[in-house]
């Protein structure tokens, strides 16, 4: 079988090889993830993470089936479930076309390294759309492996397909294919007219706004639509336009239609499916050509200078030294593509919480008294911003530019250290709190949301004091390797411990909130914790040296090139 | 003002340089001469603080670099190389925070970065990333992130990489006023006949060992060569460049001949 598929390898062309195996360690930033580390580990750890999640989603599907045993109530569960898996793998569709995103048209590098080479366009092109389905094939398969099995075989006894598990299974399967299809050429719709349309200096700028708008898009469909699990549901007015707006629904009705079990009265659902996967995929093939037949060639010809514009002006954040690295840190993830994805992944996190605490908020009559449901999730947005910020800063942006910051380090160890403080403070505490804030209006009384939110402030700074120690770096600066270091498994080993550390802490606060003698306490241990950590780091950093790379000065900077 | 004094570096054991000693005084433009590989740059990065020897020290005004670093990395300039820079930043971005990294105030950045970037004809594109800038304005906006702390020692690595000939005019004649000034200036250049033009003296180094200092009229006049150019050739004993060149015509005709 191998030597079968080296043998038809083989047999395509010397330069889409080549070509299809450069775009393929391109098609997700790795490096963001992952600078100079194990890209084949990183995919397979990757791979890991969805077969998990398909495993957890069949158990579920599968307990869910045989636990219920009321007819009507088995059935909402089916559908619900099916629209869940859906809603999910396109999820996952949606984070990696925002990952990839601008992977598949061609940048300013491909055509500048490429043109002179005797390279047809279109072998970039099929090289590039190869790429990009060989990963998202692997994203939606993995995803799939045990859900995607269980689900149509519990499917294919029910009553309806014809074919039993045999109409169910490819029912299944087309319909997830079609789904993420339909969305990644969406974007890819909207991403090549854009191109397309506007000058090239004006797209790439907006071309970052709108990777962020698909990204909170994304989130935002899926955490805040309704779940709508019966045909009396379905039919209610009030339903109708998340049926007629949400795609996962179509979707939904789509293998429903395939498998023979969709109620008549809602085959406009899964026509909407039909038409949407039709319009983007003829959209996402009409752009991708019209870009390589124009792009490339507006791309050579455009200027390569023209005079810059927009905003210029920034407030202070403390002494110069702060104010500098603070402006830093907000123009590198505002601007490095590499980092402001990064960072994304944990913000997913955040918004993903505040999106679900919003959409309880919006269903609530009236405003409710605080508990469990409210500190918890504010506390866990708390730590994913602060920690995920961490993790950011310490993916370096450009190390040879290092240099500058190395000679003009004309102040101690620990005026740098308060700097990289001010900076976690202001780009993960402030508004992490801010949004927990806005949130809270729903909450009352109003005396324990402030006590609480004073308490979400203690607990954001003592985080951004554990993420100091031993971090004596100016954020983006240091050649840290995640690749080959175990900050993901410090991350999610934070994030274990968190989670079982969490729930008896919130349960003592919610004690504490009712008796002012207890949350007295609770609240000096927090004040008396943070003044703890934050002498003991600033004591530290009097001492420390700055630094900017990791491997010794003695190691020659190899290329990588090797194989 | 600047004395470098018997240093020597190795990496893993190989020597980079070994024994290199010289003095910049006050008022004094020192050209630093090499071939490719000669220990240069692991001089300057030693001078600029980001490399330590493994044996000698450099002095900066009296006083060793090592025992206060941050005081003396206040006081001088430097260009490097390559024109290694955060290339998202705006020029104007990237002079704010040199600016605000070496401690000046608000103010004095502004007023500073604005008017040499105007002066350096960067005013157009200043609010454009660097990524955009070709390498000639990336050398300029290194020269002014250099000057911008008025230092009293400048080191140049190479500042003319990429300039037109106007700014490299233009840079020829800041030099002559920096020294005028009373700044001690260290300029690196393999452009041998800048070097003998702006140098007040000239170090030649070779396989890491320093083999000349002295002014270039006493070289050339010593070595009865016609210029520093000449000079330089003799004293590094380069390669047979003719032959090279020939080498590397008959490696490119391998197999289409």
């Amino acid at each position: 079988m191998h030597e079968l598929i080296e043998k038809l390898i083989a047999r395509l062309p010397l330069d889409f090889r080549v070509l299809y195996r450069q775009f393929l360690l391109r098609v997700i930033d790795l490096e963001a993830l992952s600078i100079q580390g194990d890209v084949p580990a990183f995919i397979g750890q990757f791979a890991g993470v969805l077969i998990m999640l398909s495993l957890i989603h069949a158990t579920v599907t599968y307990l869910g089936y045989t636990f219920i045993t009321e007819p009507a109530e088995r059935f909402a569960f089916l559908w619900h479930m099916q629209h869940y898996l859906i809603a999910t793998m396109m999820l996952v569709v949606g984070m990696f076309a925002v990952l990839s995103w601008d992977a598949t048209f061609p940048d300013k590098r491909d055509v500048m390294v490429l043109s002179p080479l005797p390279v047809a366009a279109r072998t970039i092109l099929i090289a590039k759309v190869s790429a990009n389905a060989a990963v998202l094939g692997l994203a939606i398969l993995t995803l799939n492996v045990a859900s995607g099995v269980v689900m149509p075989l519990i499917m294919g006894a029910q009553p309806g397909p014809a074919l039993g598990p045999f109409q169910s299974l490819p029912a299944w399967c087309f319909s997830i294919v079609a789904a993420g299809l339909f969305l990644y050429g969406s974007v890819l719709t909207v991403q090549g007219f854009t191109a397309l349309l506007l000058p090239r200096r004006m797209f790439l700028r907006l071309s970052a706004v709108l990777q962020l708008a698909a990204f909170g898009l994304f989130l935002c469909v899926y955490f805040v639509q309704p779940s709508i699990t019966t045909a009396a549901a379905m039919a209610a007015p009030e339903n109708q336009w998340v049926l007629a707006c949400s795609p996962s629904y179509w979707f939904w009705g789509m293998f429903n239609q395939l498998n023979g079990s969709l109620p008549p009265q809602f085959a406009w659902i899964a026509l909407r499916a039909w038409m949407g996967l039709a319009l983007a995929i003829a959209g996402a093939a009409s752009s991708l050509l019209l870009c390589y037949l124009h792009t490339m060639k507006r791309t050579v010809e455009e200027p390569d200078l023209v005079p810059g514009g927009g905003l210029r002006w920034m407030p202070s954040f403390g002494s110069t030294l702060q104010t500098a690295v603070a402006h830093f840190s907000i123009r590198s993830l505002a601007r490095s593509r590499q980092h402001r994805v990064a960072f994304a992944f944990y913000l997913a996190f955040v918004l993903g919480i505040a999106l679900s605490l919003l959409r309880a908020e919006v269903a609530a009559a009236a405003p409710r008294p605080l508990s469990m449901d409210f500190l918890i999730p504010t506390f866990l947005m708390m730590f994913f911003a602060v920690v995920g910020l961490r993790n950011v800063f310490s993916l370096p942006v450009s190390l040879t530019a290092n240099w500058v910051l190395r000679t003009a380090q004309i102040r101690p160890s620990q005026d740098y250290v308060a700097a990289t403080r001010r900076s976690l403070q202001l780009l993960a505490v402030v508004p992490a709190w801010l949004i927990s804030a806005a949130l809270a209006f729903g909450f009352r009384s109003v005396s324990q949301v402030a006590a609480h939110l004073a308490v979400l402030a203690l607990f954001g700074t003592i985080l951004v004091e554990l993420c100091l120690v031993g971090f004596y770096k100016v954020p983006f600066t240091c050649s840290y390797l995640p690749g080959k270091t175990n900050i993901q498994f410090a991350f999610w080993g934070f994030v274990v411990v968190l989670i079982v550390v969490l729930v008896p802490c919130a349960e003592f606060e919610m004690r504490a909130l009712n008796q002012a003698d207890r949350y007295g306490f609770m609240f000096s241990l927090l004040v008396g914790l943070a003044a703890g950590l934050f002498a003991y780091n600033d004591h530290q950093a009097k001492s420390a040296v700055i630094y900017f790379e990791e491997a010794p000065d003695e190691l020659i900077t190899t290329l990588g090139l090797s194989a | 003002m600047l004395e470098v004094e018997h240093l020597y570096r190795s990496y893993r054991g190989i020597p980079a340089i070994e024994d290199v000693s010289f003095q910049v005084a006050p008022g004094e433009v020192v050209g630093f001469l090499g071939p490719n590989g000669a220990g240069k740059s692991t001089t300057v990065k030693i001078i600029t603080g980001m490399l330590r020897p493994n044996e000698g020290r450099v002095l900066f005004e009296g006083n060793d670099i090592e025992k206060d670093m941050v005081a003396f990395r206040a006081k001088f300039g430097y260009v490097p190389e390559e024109a290694h820079l955060y290339t998202y930043l705006s020029g104007l971005e990237y002079l704010q925070l040199v600016g605000r990294l070496r401690g000046l105030g608000e103010a004095l950045i502004e007023a500073k970065a604005t008017r040499l970037l105007k002066l350096l004809n960067l005013e157009s594109w200043q609010y454009s990333p660097i990524s955009t800038y070709s390498k000639g304005m990336r050398q300029r906006v290194l020269i002014a992130a250099s000057l911008l702390h008025d230092p009293k020692l400048l080191i140049f690595d190479e500042p003319l990489s990429g300039l037109d000939v106007v700014s490299g005019r233009l840079f020829k004649d800041l030099l002559e006023l920096l020294a005028a000034q009373g700044k001690a200036v260290l300029y690196i250049s393999h452009v041998l006949e800048v070097v003998e033009q702006v140098c007040n003296r000239v170090i030649v180094i070779a396989k890491g060992r320093v083999l000349a200092d002295a002014r270039p009229a006493d070289l050339t006049k010593l070595m009865s060569l016609p210029n520093l150019e000449s000079v330089f050739s003799q004293l590094v004993q380069q390669q047979d460049t003719r032959r090279l060149a020939e080498q590397m015509v008959e490696v490119m005709q391998i197999g289409h001949s």
